[in-house]
Formats: structure tokens, sequence, C-alpha cells
């Protein structure tokens, strides 16, 4: 009855639920067409000092690749000063004079790239496309001719070698929503029982606790996970992100994580009195460290050991290195148990302490 | 039948004693004000003769149950009403009832007919499909009551039942709770307003956590020669 009612709750509040279900499309949108840092047809300058066609062949393959657009074939370096500055390209490379002789007498060959590092972005994202493009001709060249590796790259892309950041901000914008829809309106409308009085309402009457708590969070859970099922249709079809591992143990998976979150929500409310603690609470103590400690944004392993240790209490960081291993990888149960007994441990923790919690306030 | 036994009952918060060894009892369809500043005790004292709050020691038989073994059955048998209007704004009047009715596990069909019943004693039952929070708070606290006995419980909690309502709702009220209690219901209600306090069977005062004064009205006005309850109340702050 209090699922019931907790629903009449949601669907009276329109401008919530319009919120909760349109900010997942917003948000996948949003990050996939405008942050995304995939770029394409970057205008690019090609010195050919070689004019062998080996060197044709990679500025072909170069151009092929979609990335590059090749605005100009300059004759000397001076003119790609002048490429950079008055053709706006990103990036120039130079291909050396006996480019095709380096490669077969003396199996090895080099390339100069030169980057327009003003954007840093861009030009690391490009400076990878290029290792990208002259790996592959590498590999190309190796299986016709037979020799071993002419080229000194050693750099391997594997899951995503085409750096496609869908691959990324995906599972972590999965993982925002979750949060920011479970944990914080789980939390809100626990504590706006607690700020109305109504929670002293119910916890005299002879309702079990854990029924109050249940049938305030499951309806949130549910318009989550419908959250979760649009961003993963969404980023299917728009973005063309695979789903390598099996998809009801990826649904399974989200689940385990919004008991998580839910249970995050809980131990929130239980620490807050009115809706505008609960909801602080939730942003500064969960929503910043999700998207700053979760590793979906910048990278754990160059934050300082302080944070790196701190972003292990946080449950975005296990459920982003599941999510991506079952999504991109297609890990099963096996790959990542450790991963769901730490969600699943979390969410056990915050419930108990949660439910003592509220025995001992109202 | 008593149907309140309190016997030294006390609770204490780390050093803090909230409620120091009050003890009194309360006879069935009994009326029984409950009175005393903030901070002196009462809501603790609710609490832990509605099961909500384990006694340090002492004893309470709450309509024949003990609140130490038997919280599950003293929650069905009690209804409650607090200070802060309770209901769920955005559901409507019958929504509400229909919740509250729902966990005290009212049949369906009966629980409607209880509700129109109750609906129709209140003259709202035009409102039945009204948003509660759209309705004066006159009427809201009408209404609260009204959910508060829908299970018919043995003894009803009213902690501050009137506060902020206007003189003509007030009086209104206390009609509603001498109906309530002349079906044998019991009634334990705390409140500000010593003019009520007159209307109760008998009161008590509560300070520093002791029950310091109980009985009639008319016996404690005598006591302390006093034409009012709120002269009473006045003298005995003065002691």
């Amino acid at each position: 009855m209090i699922l019931r009612k907790e629903f009449i709750h949601i669907f009276r509040d329109k401008i919530t639920l319009f919120l909760v279900l349109a900010m997942p499309i917003a948000l996948v949108l949003l990050f996939g067409f405008t942050i995304s840092s995939d770029i394409r047809n970057a205008k690019i300058s090609v010195l050919d000092q070689a004019n062998d066609s080996q060197s044709k062949k990679l500025i072909e393959k170069i151009t092929a690749s979609g990335y590059f657009q090749v605005v100009s074939y300059p004759n000397n370096e001076v003119e790609i000063d002048d490429d950079f500055k008055s053709k706006n390209i990103k990036l120039a490379i130079i291909i050396p004079a006996r480019f095709e002789e380096s490669l077969s007498n003396e199996h090895e060959a080099s390339l100069q790239v030169i980057n327009d590092v003003s954007d840093l972005n861009v030009a690391s994202v490009l400076n990878n496309y290029v290792r990208a493009v002259v790996h592959s001709f590498t590999e190309e060249y190796n299986s016709k001719t037979g020799e071993t590796t002419p080229f000194d790259i050693t750099t391997k892309m594997l899951y995503n070698p085409e750096m496609n950041s869908v691959y990324m901000f995906v599972p972590g914008i999965i993982t925002l929503i979750m949060i920011l829809v479970t944990a914080l309106l789980t939390s809100i409308t626990l504590a706006r029982e607690k700020e109305t009085g109504t929670m002293r309402m119910l916890l005299i009457t002879p309702v079990k606790k854990i029924h109050i708590v249940l049938g305030k969070v499951i309806p949130y859970m549910i318009i989550s996970f419908i959250s979760t099922i649009i961003i993963l249709v969404l980023s299917v079809f728009v973005f063309k992100m695979p789903i390598n591992g099996s998809i009801p143990f990826l649904l399974f998976l989200c689940i385990i994580f919004m008991l998580t979150a839910a249970s995050f929500g809980m131990l929130i409310s239980s620490i807050s009195s009115t809706q505008l603690d609960a909801m602080m609470i939730t942003m500064m103590g969960l929503f910043l460290p999700t998207v700053l400690l979760s590793g979906f944004l910048f990278p754990l392993n160059s934050m300082p050991m302080v944070f790196q240790v701190l972003a292990n209490v946080f449950p975005a960081k296990w459920f982003i290195l599941a999510i991506k291993d079952v999504m991109i990888k297609g890990a099963g149960f096996f790959d990542i148990w450790k991963y769901l007994l730490i969600l699943f441990a979390m969410a056990v923790v915050f419930i108990s302490f949660s439910l003592m919690r509220l025995d001992k306030r109202n | 039948m008593n149907s309140i036994e309190v016997h030294d009952l006390t609770k204490q918060f780390g050093a803090f004693t909230a409620v120091n060894h009050i003890s009194f009892e309360v006879r069935e369809g009994e009326i029984f004000g409950f009175l005393g500043a903030n901070g002196a005790g009462k809501t603790t004292a609710i609490k832990m003769m509605s099961g909500l709050l384990q006694p340090t020691s002492g004893t309470a038989i709450i309509a024949g149950y003990d609140v130490r073994t038997q919280s599950k059955l003293i929650k069905r048998n009690i209804g409650y009403m607090s200070q802060r209007f309770s209901l769920y704004n955005d559901l409507t009047v019958f929504e509400n009832m229909q919740l509250f009715g729902t966990i005290y596990k009212i049949p369906r069909k009966e629980l409607k007919e209880r509700i129109h019943t109750s609906l129709k004693e209140l003259d709202m039952d035009q409102h039945a499909n009204t948003l509660v929070e759209a309705i004066p708070l006159g009427w809201k606290q009408k209404l609260a009551f009204a959910t508060a006995i829908l299970h018919r419980p043995k003894i009803v909690f009213l902690d501050e039942p009137t506060s902020g309502v206007d003189p003509i709702v007030r009086r209104e009220f206390w009609k509603l709770i001498y109906d309530t209690a002349s079906t044998g219901v019991t009634i334990l209600v705390t409140t500000h307003y010593m003019d009520e306090a007159e209307y109760c069977n008998r009161i008590s005062i509560m300070a520093e956590g002791e029950l310091k004064l109980i009985g009639t009205p008319d016996e404690l006005k005598k006591k302390m020669a006093a034409t009012t309850i709120n002269d009473v109340f006045v003298k005995f702050v003065r002691r």
C-alpha cells in the first residue's frame, strides 16, 4: 500500500516525473553530440618528401580513415607553418625522403607529426588517430612482405581501437542517472516524510519498517531502471555502442547498482532531517564524488593516492568498472563477481545502518 | 477497567532523564489531559506508551498489552495524531484515509463504508476527491482525527491536536473527542490551551520529567486555590 501511495505521489508530481524520464535522453544526446571528443574530418597538411608508392599508400590510408581531411600538400616546412596559421589545420604529417627504402632496407622508418596543441584535448585525440592509422598501415605492410615491425610503435589499443568516447560516457551517464534518480529521489522522499511528520504516523502503525522503506524505494528503482533502458537503447541505436556481454546480465548488474544507490539514499536520509539537507548531502557527498572519483571523466590512476583510496568508498567506481567490462569486453558473472559482491555488501551495510537510525530518530 | 496503566515509567538518554518514574492510570472511555511545558517529557512518555520507544525501566500496560514485549499488538490497538498536521498533502482525502485503513488491514469493502460514514459525520463527503492541500487547516485536523480512529482503536493519543486552529474549529474538534470517548475509546490528549484542559475528565501536569499533579480539573483548582486551570498552571510554575 505504501508502494501504491508512492506511485500516486510520483504521478501527481508531473514535473519531477518528466524530468526524471527526459533527463537521461537529454544527457545522452548532449554528451553524444557536443561533449563527444570524437573528431571527424580534421583538417591536416601532408608534406610528402618521399613521394614513393609506400608514402602514397600511407596518405591514402590516412584520408580513407575518415578522421582527416587533407587540405593541402605543402612543399616545405615553412609552408606548413603557414597552413597552421591561414588554413587552420590541426595537424601536419611529414613523411621523410626515402620512406619506402627505409621501410624495406633498414626495417625502420619514421614519421614526423606536428600538432596544434592550442587545444590539448583535440591534439591528443588526433595524435592517437594518427597512431591508429599508422599501426594498421604497418600491419598491412608486414603481412604483405612478411617482415617484422618496421615501425617502432608499441602502443596497443584494445577494445576501443578508434578511441570512441561513447564507450566512456555511456557507462558514466548510466551511473549518474542511477545515482541521481535512485539515491537523490530516495533520500528526498524519505526526508520529506520525516519533515512533514508523516514518518511518525507510519511508524506508529503496525506496518513493518522494512516495508515502509521498500515501499518508498521500489518505485524509484523502477523509474531509474526505465531510464537505464532508455540510455542503453539510445546508445546502441544512435551512437552504435556495442553490448558485447549478455543483456540480461547487464540489467542484473544495473539492478544491483540501483540497490546500492538506493541504500546510499537511505543512508543520507537517515542523517538528514529535511528535504533540503538530503538534497545538499546527496549532491555534495555523493553526486560530486561520483562525477570526480569514479574514473568516468578523470582517470583515477593519475590522481593523488588519497583520492584513489577515497574512490573505493563510493559505489560508482566499482559499477563503472563492472559495466565497462560487461558492455565492452563481454565479461560474465565469473569475471566481475568481485565488483558485484562489493556493491551488494555496500547495499547491505547501508540499509541495515539506516534502518537502525530510523528506529532511533523517530 | 483501566486501559492505560503506567508504573514507574522511566526513560534516560545518556545522563539525561527525560521521563522520571511516572505512574498513573487512565480508565476506559476517559479523556485524560497530559499537560506540561515544552521539554517536560510529554512526547517521550507518549512515544513509550505507543510502542515507539523502549522504556529504560518501569512498566506500561496499554490496552492490556505490555509495551516491552507486545508493541506490535499495541500498535494495532492505538490511534495517533500529532501536533503537526500529518496527512499527505498530495493525496486526496479519500486516498489518505484509504492508505491508513489499508495499513491496519481493514477489509476493502468495509473500509470504503467506514470512510464514507466518517466523511459524512464530518460533513466532508463532497470533498472525498479533493487534494488535502486544498482544504483549510481546521478541516485537515478533523480529517487527521477521523483517520486516526478509522481502525477503531481502543486508545487514541492526540499530541496537541488543536494547535494553530481557530476557536470555533477547536470547539468542533472537542465535540468530536467527546463523541469518540462516549463510545468507550480512551483519549490521551496533550495541549497548550489551558481552557481545553477544563474539558478533560482528569488532567496531569508534568515538569522536568516528573508527574507533579494529577486529578480532575476541580480537584486541582481546589488544591491550588485557583479559579481556572490556567491559574493552577501559573501557580504551579511559580512554586
